[in-house]
């Protein structure tokens, strides 16, 4: 099966060490926000053939860091996140092929502290529902 | 039922390899690997004790790290996935169970070349549900530590 283009606009997020080896994970912008997308392929697998609980919150950990480093950013732009907590609920199954949309957003950030929830779906059907909290510092 | 008594259900298939030929670490041999993502990312290493406990490990390279040089969180809760799981279903008498939730909490960095070594505990075991969590280390020192939820499938 030939997997169909990404959206225009969209590029790979995390290219080099665990990001680029686990995904490719594509990140871009639609009308609700910031969006990532990766299609499931064999080497995303578990045993059972469907998409494999780390690499689910692989991903996951990887749309809300990508969101909690730009939010960041946007008042400080050499400010660096870092997660303290992950907390990541497994609604359903992912399949191989099937393209995952990737969504978070920023419930509160504090000085030093932010709060974000992410999501995980295939169409309509969610596959994960996520909470995290990240620490806000200043370049070392 | 102890758990050397659970004969896995791919017992006997091929194992999958991994990418990369990793040396154990001193005491532990290499699991044998079922899930493609987990040989993506592996080899994973197992140490069985005298006394029937296990730890689990992995060695991390440039596959499992962030762009600043630290193991990425993805990576840690991926080992998590496995080695949680491997203790539910050791706990459970072998029967499958998925993942429902898991929480992970980041107490230090790991760094490339770190030995990071897992100990898990089944908290508590209904007919349906696994209650698992563990601790992990490099070094003797902290890194993370999970809780998690497994469903035991086909009980209610």
């Amino acid at each position: 099966m030939t997997a169909s283009p990404f959206p225009a606009g969209f590029t790979q997020v995390q290219t080099e060490g665990f990001g680029g080896f686990a995904g490719p994970v594509m990140g871009g912008t639609d009308d609700k926000g910031p969006l990532f997308l990766m299609d499931i392929a064999y080497q995303h697998l578990n045993g059972a053939d469907r998409l494999h609980g780390g690499m689910m919150m692989s991903l996951m950990s990887i749309v809300m860091g990508e969101v909690a480093a730009a939010t960041a950013k946007v008042k400080d732009a050499s400010a660096v996140t870092r997660p303290l907590s992950l907390n990541c609920d497994f609604v359903s199954a992912g399949e191989t092929d099937e393209r995952i949309e990737g969504r978070a957003e920023v419930t509160r950030a504090t000085r030093s502290v932010m709060f974000i929830s992410g999501t995980l779906a295939v169409g309509p059907r969610v596959l994960m529902t996520a909470t995290g909290v990240y620490a806000i510092k200043a370049a070392e | 039922m102890t758990e050397s008594d659970v004969t896995h259900p791919l017992h006997g298939r091929t194992p999958l390899t991994c990418p990369r030929d990793v040396t154990p670490p001193a005491g532990f041999v290499s699991q044998e690997l079922h899930d493609p993502f987990e040989a993506h990312m592996g080899p994973l290493f197992e140490q069985i004790n005298a006394d029937g406990s296990r730890v689990f490990a992995f060695i991390a390279d440039e596959r499992h790290l962030r762009a600043d040089g630290s193991v990425h969180e993805g990576m840690m809760m991926t080992f998590a996935d496995a080695f949680l799981g491997g203790a539910a279903w050791r706990g459970s008498g072998g029967k499958p169970c998925v993942t429902m939730s898991l929480q992970a909490s980041f107490l230090a960095d790991a760094k490339q070349g770190d030995v990071i070594e897992c100990r898990t505990k089944v908290e508590k075991q209904t007919r349906s549900v696994m209650f698992v969590s563990a601790s992990f280390t490099v070094k003797g020192e902290p890194v993370m530590t999970a809780t998690s939820l497994w469903k035991v499938l086909g009980e209610r």
